[in-house]
């Protein structure tokens, strides 16, 4: 897709996402190129006009914040980037068709693991998403994502685990073993996008039995 | 006509447990010469919309043994004309096709293995591991009449997981069924085994 | 489950990984950026009674014109496995729907032959093997839009 086979100015153009945050970037072959600048455009599939996304224009970074821009779930969007170096020399390449509901991917769940005698507390938070609803409030992954479910593993002395798991976001892991230390993870899933965060772990220690102290 | 000489395979047929599809046939022979195949495959879709179009095996175009795991090319639901020829050199034999079409709603489902153990008051199981296809439904319950049987859902085998937490000086009792939703069938429920806390495995 | 449409032995996650494995490459040969057929004007705001009408009507046309016409692309791009894998899952999906198309419901039906014709409508107005490669890159939608219906 480039105009001109100049690859060595521009390459790896493309959307990192997490989490809905939707970062163009890009690099180039040519080690120390302080002086290319580069400008970005962006486009939603489906419609004529390439829009220059404002705050990257003639940049000397090789990224750019398109969450905005590119924040409608229904919406397939391409973004492109123009290099033009000292001499006048430009190159200009575009990235797949992006959809942040594809491809964004999952960061692990923020959560508390609160200890006790005989049993381990979590309490998952919810994460919040740059997308606002038509009400003007923030998105959280659940509002966006209907089957999404959490994912709790106690690893319980290496040899086996207890699992838990469902929609809402507090869970207690009972009948553990006074004053000993436990391994937990905690993953987001989302079945049908087949997304899994990475797991969220926290090593806890329940609490010593003091009734018959 | 040098490329007919070779003899085409024989006997084809489909071997399916538990998802795992394996084409075999009998193996031509060929005095003093090392005999290769080559397998492809035909979905319903290909057989009514493009009935000269076959698709090479993923692991099996081409393959020294008389028999060829085409799991990974039954994709679908729907019935898979699957055929083999022999190949020596430059010459490759007739193609000799499965006689009836295979679908993988036909495959066995056996009961999945299970290791029931305990830790301290911990009831642990760990399942056999049959693959991503493979939802598991474990039944348990106390081992005393009229005792309410539990239902839990293990997503994955391979890992020992926790059942439930025990009552001192109890036994318990644990059964096992796989479920595949691509052909939305169960299989039958395995033999139960019981636990009793502080205790070993109990036989039925 | 499609809306009142009850279709089993169809995992979507593995239509999913079929076309992510191709998807790139099928996306990156359509270069009319500016149209697509999939628009909202055809698959949003789809009552459940109509979702089986459309969803036949498109996987019909996916069997009969598109995957058809895109086969030798897919040999040229080695991508077959991937074909093959959508258009019999389509089939399993299409021959299921079926059964449950005698209490046709006619205006639902109207409703939802007009939303099709949209589609196909911008699918003519394409040279031949632009739209073909179009709508192939288009199954992700396809399928997003049949997730949200499988969940009902």
């Amino acid at each position: 897709h480039n105009t001109e086979d100049t690859s060595n100015l521009l390459q790896h153009v493309k959307f990192q996402s997490s989490n809905f945050e939707n970062i163009l970037t890009w690099d180039s072959r040519l080690e120390s190129s302080p002086d290319t600048v580069y400008s970005v455009q962006y486009k939603t599939y489906g419609e004529g006009e390439w829009l220059a996304k404002e705050g990257c224009q003639r940049i000397t970074r090789k990224s750019c914040n398109l969450t905005m821009e590119t924040g409608n779930l229904t919406e397939f969007y391409y973004a492109q980037v123009t290099a033009i170096d000292r001499e006048g020399q430009s190159a200009t390449k575009m990235t797949d068709r992006f959809n942040s509901l594809q491809h964004t991917i999952i960061k692990p769940p923020d959560v508390t693991c609160i200890p006790k005698v005989r049993s381990i507390q979590m309490i998952v938070h919810p994460t919040y998403t740059p997308i606002h609803a038509k009400n003007g409030h923030r998105l959280t992954l659940e509002d966006i994502f209907q089957d999404l479910f959490y994912r709790l593993e106690l690893h319980i002395n290496h040899t086996y685990q207890m699992h838990l798991g469902g929609k809402q976001r507090e869970f207690e892991f009972f009948g553990l073993t006074p004053d000993t230390e436990f391994l937990g993870t905690i993953m987001i899933l989302v079945p049908t996008w087949s997304k899994e965060s990475a797991p969220y772990k926290c090593r806890v220690k329940t609490l010593p039995d003091r009734t018959w102290t | 006509d040098a490329v007919a000489v070779l003899p085409a395979p024989q006997n084809l047929s489909v071997q399916s447990t538990n998802m795992k599809h394996v084409l075999t046939w009998s193996p031509v022979v060929v005095p003093e010469e090392i005999i290769h195949y080559s397998v492809e495959y035909q979905g319903e879709y290909e057989s009514l919309y493009m009935s000269h179009i076959w698709i090479p095996s993923s692991w099996c175009s081409p393959t020294a043994g008389p028999e060829c795991d085409i799991t990974d090319d039954i994709t679908a639901t729907v019935p898979y004309n699957l055929r083999v020829r022999a190949v020596l050199g430059s010459q490759t034999s007739a193609w000799s096709t499965l006689k009836q079409p295979f679908n993988q709603n036909s495959t066995i489902l056996t009961p999945p293995g299970m290791e029931v153990t305990q830790d301290g008051f911990h009831l642990v199981i760990k399942l056999e591991d049959l693959g991503p296809q493979f939802e598991y439904f474990v039944a348990y319950w106390r081992k005393e009449s009229g005792a309410e049987e539990h239902v839990k859902m293990v997503m994955n085998g391979g890992v020992p997981v926790h059942l439930e937490t025990m009552e001192p000086g109890s036994a318990y009792c644990v059964k096992a069924q796989t479920f595949v939703k691509a052909i939305g069938r169960h299989s039958a429920f395995s033999q139960a085994e019981c636990v009793k806390v502080q205790g070993e495995t109990l036989p039925l | 489950q499609f809306g009142p449409c009850r279709v089993e032995g169809v995992v979507l996650q593995k239509l999913w990984e079929a076309f992510r494995a191709v998807k790139d490459i099928v996306q990156a040969q359509d270069n009319i950026t500016g149209v697509r057929l999939l628009r909202k004007e055809v698959l949003q705001n789809v009552s459940e009674a109509e979702s089986c009408y459309l969803i036949h009507a498109l996987l019909k046309f996916y069997l009969d014109t598109v995957f058809r016409n895109y086969r030798r692309k897919a040999a040229e791009f080695r991508i077959l496995r991937s074909l093959s894998t959508l258009a019999n899952n389509f089939i399993v999906i299409v021959s299921k729907l079926q059964l449950s198309q005698e209490n046709k419901m006619f205006s639902t039906w109207e409703s939802a032959r007009k939303r099709f014709l949209l589609f196909q409508r911008a699918f003519k107005q394409l040279d031949r093997e632009a739209a073909v490669t179009k709508a192939f890159g288009e199954v992700d939608i396809l399928l997003t839009w049949m997730e949200k219906f499988q969940q009902l």
